[in-house]
Formats: C-alpha cells, sequence, structure tokens
C-alpha cells in the first residue's frame, strides 16, 4: 500500500469506527470535544469582555497592549506546554496542585492560547462597529454598561467568530497537550495526540480516520457559525432606531 | 467509556488506581504494553497508562517526580539514575538486540564486517564517499546512547558530517526516513519485527549485521525512591514492579509475539546468562518480595535466591 491507497483505506476505516461506535474512538473524540469546549468556554468569559474593555477605552500605551493581545495569538502550543509542564511538574512551583497528566491542566494550556485569540478578535471587531452607533448611545445618554453591551451586540458577528475560531485552534492543536496531558490512554488521550501516535507507529488508516473526524468537527462548527452569521447579519434593529433618530443632523 | 466518558473523565478526579509508567519508545510501539496491560489491570484492578517517551526523558521526568515507574534501556543513565537517590531499585527484566539495517544493495559492505564496530566504520567509509547516509534518532533515547558509544568506540565522530542524518525521532519514525533515504540506521530488534510487520513491502530497509555482544539491549525496571517523590504512587508501581518479574508476567513477555516472532527475551534473575553484571543482591530482596506478596518467582531462577536475602526485606 501506498500513499493513495492508504488515504483511502483511511476513509472507509473512519467511517468503519463511526458506524461501528468503536467505543475508544468516541471516548477520546468526547474528551476532545468536553476539553475544548470548555477551555473555549472559559477563553470566551476572559477574552471577550478584556478585548470590549481594551477597544471601547481610551488610555496610554492601549496600542502597545493591543500589539501584545495580538503578537500573543501565535503564541506557539509547544511552547505554552514547555511553560506549563515546567510549572505544574511536581518539582515545579505549581506541583502541589497534583494537575500535570490530567485533563484540567489540558484545559488550562488551551485557555492560555485562546483568551488572546478572543481577546484580539474582539478588539478588532469592536472597534469596527460603526462609530455613529457609539455617538448615538452616548448622546441619548447610555450610562458606559450599557453601552459597552450594545457596542458588544453590534459586534455580534465578530464575537462568535472569535469564539469559533478559538475553538478550531484549540481542537486541533497538539503541541501543548501532548507535554501537559501526556497521552495517556483512556485519560488524556485526545484526538490529536491519538494521530500522532499512530502516525508514529505506523497506524496510518486508523490514524487519518481519527483526521477525519477532527475534520468532520471542524466542519460543523463552521456551518453553525455560517447558520448564526444569516441568523444574525447587519445592524441590529435597535441601533437602526437610533441612528435615524439622531441622524437628523448628518455632519455631528 | 463512550460518548460521554470522555466528558465524564474531563470533570473528575484522578482515582489512584492509575498507574504513571515513563517509558521508551519501543516497548509501546511494540505493541508489549498493549499486551501486557489487561493481565496487570485484572489482577490488580490498576488502570496503567503510560508516557511515550525516549529514555533520556523518560528518565528527566521521573527524576522530576511525575512518574511512578520506569521501564528503559540505556544502562549508563539508569545508573547514574539510581546513584543520585532518585531511584531505589533496579533490575533488568528482559532483553532482545540491536540491528544495523540499511538499503538491500548495502554501499557500506556491511555484509563482509567483523565487529559492530566494523560495522559503524564502513559506514562512515563510505559516508565520507559520498555513497551513503546514516540517520540517527537524535532524541537522547536509549537507541541513540548505544549508537553514540558505537562511533565513540569506532573512533569517528559523526555530527555535522554531511552524510550523518539527526532524525529527533521515535524509532519507528526514524525507520522510516531510513527508508526513505535509502540510508542505515540502528533499530530495536522489537520495533524493526513490528514495523515489518505493518509495511510489509512497502519497507525496503534489510537487516545488515547482527549478533554482535556490542549489540545487546536489556530493559531495566526501575522503582523511585519513595521518601524522595512522596506523592507518586509507589504501592501500585511496586505492584507493576512485581507483577513484570513474577512468573506469570516473565512468561507474558516471552510470550509476546508478533507475526510469529518473539520481540522480547524474559531475563530477570540471570543477567550473568547473556554477560551483563549479575545483579545477586536485588534478585534476593525481590524473590524474597515475591514470596511475601504470595507470587513465584520464574522457574528459571534458583530457589535459593529468596532463602539468603530476606533479611534485606
Amino acid at each position: 500500500m501506498s500513499g493513495w491507497d492508504e488515504i483511502a483505506a483511511g476513509i472507509v476505516k473512519a467511517v468503519q469506527l463511526i458506524l461501528a461506535g468503536d467505543p475508544m474512538v468516541l471516548q477520546i473524540t468526547s474528551l476532545s470535544i468536553a476539553v475544548s469546549g470548555t477551555a473555549t468556554l472559559f477563553g470566551a468569559l476572559i477574552g471577550i469582555p478584556f478585548g470590549a474593555i481594551v477597544s471601547l477605552k481610551q488610555f496610554r500605551g492601549k496600542s502597545f497592549l493591543v500589539q501584545v493581545v495580538n503578537t500573543l495569538t501565535g503564541l506557539p502550543p509547544v511552547v505554552v506546554g514547555l511553560l506549563l509542564y515546567l510549572l505544574l511538574s511536581s518539582s515545579g512551583p505549581l506541583g502541589f496542585l497534583r494537575l500535570l497528566y490530567t485533563p484540567q491542566a489540558m484545559i488550562l494550556a488551551q485557555l492560555l492560547m485562546i483568551v488572546p485569540i478572543t481577546a484580539s478578535i474582539t478588539i478588532s471587531s469592536v472597534s469596527s462597529v460603526d462609530p455613529e452607533v457609539r455617538d448615538a448611545v452616548i448622546s441619548l445618554g447610555a450610562d458606559p454598561v450599557r453601552e459597552t453591551l450594545i457596542m458588544l451586540n453590534e459586534a455580534r458577528l465578530g464575537l462568535l467568530t472569535s469564539v469559533v475560531v478559538g475553538f478550531g485552534s484549540a481542537i486541533s492543536e497538539v503541541g501543548a497537550i501532548m507535554i501537559i496531558g501526556g497521552n495517556l490512554l483512556g485519560y488524556t488521550r485526545a484526538l490529536t495526540t491519538a494521530i500522532v501516535l499512530l502516525t508514529n507507529q505506523g497506524e496510518f488508516a486508523e490514524a487519518i480516520a481519527l483526521g477525519i473526524i477532527l475534520l468532520s468537527l471542524a466542519f460543523l462548527v463552521n456551518v453553525l457559525l455560517t447558520l448564526l452569521k444569516n441568523r444574525f447579519a447587519g445592524t441590529s434593529p435597535y441601533a437602526r432606531s437610533i441612528l435615524t433618530n439622531t441622524s437628523a443632523s448628518p455632519n455631528r | 467509556m463512550g460518548l460521554i466518558g470522555g466528558v465524564l473523565i474531563v470533570y473528575s478526579a484522578a482515582p489512584r488506581t492509575r498507574l504513571i509508567l515513563a517509558t521508551t519508545t519501543s516497548t509501546v510501539d511494540t505493541g508489549l504494553l498493549d499486551y501486557l496491560k489487561p493481565y496487570f489491570d485484572l489482577r490488580f484492578h490498576a488502570n496503567l497508562t503510560w508516557l511515550y517517551l525516549g529514555t533520556g526523558q523518560a528518565i528527566t521526568v521521573a527524576s522530576r517526580g511525575d512518574a511512578d515507574i520506569l521501564l528503559v534501556h540505556d544502562r549508563v543513565k539508569e545508573n547514574a539514575f539510581i546513584q543520585s537517590g532518585n531511584g531505589s531499585h533496579r533490575v533488568t527484566i528482559m532483553y532482545n538486540d540491536f540491528l544495523i539495517v540499511g538499503p538491500a544493495t548495502d554501499p557500506a559492505g556491511l555484509a563482509n564486517a567483523t565487529s559492530a564496530m566494523d560495522a559503524f566504520q564502513k559506514i562512515a567509509v563510505a559516508g565520507d564517499r559520498g555513497q551513503t547516509k546514516f540517520v540517527s534518532r537524535g532524541d537522547g533515547s536509549g537507541t541513540n546512547a548505544l549508537e553514540l558509544r558505537m562511533w565513540t568506540k569506532a573512533g569517528i565522530a559523526p555530527k555535522g558530517r554531511i552524510w550523518y542524518l539527526d532524525a529527533g525521532s521515535g524509532m519507528a519514525p526514524t525507520l522510516r526516513i531510513a527508508n526513505e533515504k535509502g540510508a542505515y540506521t540502528i533499530s530495536d530488534r522489537g520495533t524493526w519485527l513490528k514495523l515489518k510487520s505493518e509495511m510489509a513491502d512497502s519497507l525496503q530497509l534489510t537487516v545488515l549485521y547482527e549478533g554482535d555482544r556490542d549489540l545487546l539491549n536489556p530493559y531495566g525496571l526501575i522503582l523511585l525512591n519513595q521518601t524522595k517523590y512522596p506523592n507518586t504512587n509507589w504501592q501500585l508501581a511496586e505492584d507493576f514492579f512485581l507483577f513484570l518479574i513474577s512468573d506469570e508476567g516473565q512468561r507474558l513477555i516471552g510470550d509476546y509475539r508478533v507475526g510469529n516472532q518473539q520481540l522480547f527475551t524474559p531475563l530477570f534473575g540471570i543477567p550473568e546468562t547473556i554477560g551483563l553484571p549479575p545483579e545477586t543482591g536485588e534478585v534476593q530482596y525481590w524473590v524474597a518480595k515475591l514470596t511475601e506478596n504470595h507470587m513465584s518467582p520464574p522457574s528459571w531462577v534458583p530457589a535459593s535466591a529468596g532463602g539468603q536475602g530476606v533479611g534485606g526485606a
């Protein structure tokens, strides 16, 4: 077998494994979804408010901070993994937490990668909301919290994208969770780390099968994103209404 | 297990029945651990898991207290681990050997090699002439360490030479790289046979030199120092130790076959039969321990071995 044959065999194997409901494959897949899903949830809870504050407030060093956040989006997973390993190792400063080689540590590693991504996309999408909306909201006397919520609502497509991109990079990441999770069978073995192991062992068909499952997950998430985009696209009715109310004087 | 299995794992605490073995790629890639796991898990109500690393990294991870027990194959590093007080007990549990593999055309002429050292010299000579290449693991693994010792013995400094490729990979990937490049490399017999049975005709490398005493590949099982690493799962680690050296464990190791070939030969208690230093004190201690735990040592370990050493336990 070589090349195309192996890829074809992998596709057949993937269908077989999924149809047969192979318990190990299901467990690895659900672990991947649970780890990356949890990391994405917390990543959004931290990254979106952080990004909103940075983009709506004016302060010294703002553009530098934005550049730092943008740089951190390119944080190599393997570096995150190595740093966290040294911190969480039994002989490291956080060793007493006994977190190394657990799914919780994998969540932490992916969270560190996701926060800059979510924050960065939030900053750029909130910044690109039509400035007239913000002016209108302020002129109508909204308090800062209400103003922020309205701005986030206007930027909701970007926020949605930030969550999906965060999840996508988490679930396809291998460098950090390999070091931090240890790829322990039935405990911290995720789709990506299982693919690495199977590839090393020359079990190409199984590796491709898991790869196809991973790809399908990414595809599903993207379909979901497109559906949501179509549903929520454009300026919100509220913003439209305040814009028409306040745009009597066009050149404010 | 199943679809919600993974979700439950994420939101639950780690049970104490999990044993983390830090080990070399060859015990995983050959399928040996997958084969032993159900026997151990059932008998000791445990959950054996392993970290798939090279010997060098496995020893580093264990010395940081991040694993419960070690199964590796680099006597120099193993001894250093024991001497620094990180490990409390070490025995040789099994062995196989290393093979020098390469393209069937054998441009370096290993067919005429008189020893492993000579084989390495022939590869270097052919390499310098631009006729061949050698792929090194380059990952600090036990195989890598043996390879580097062989170059030193042959009086050759291969690093930086045009024919010397440093793969920085595990055994199976290194064999595949050598296969693609038509180069020589050195492999443990277990991984070689496993890959051979999996890749069949697409693996074009053949065994070109074998059988020298220098190419013996003994595996050491090491228990961590319980006082130094109180947080490791030492109770279960000792169970695993006893399981592997017991009659049952040793027999299972010897019975493991891939494509009808035996991959590892059990060696607990008799390292001197292949010319390794005897481990009398350790063997006496462990035979007594086995008896204490109502387990029997393998048939080839002299019954008297336990009688003298009980005091040590």
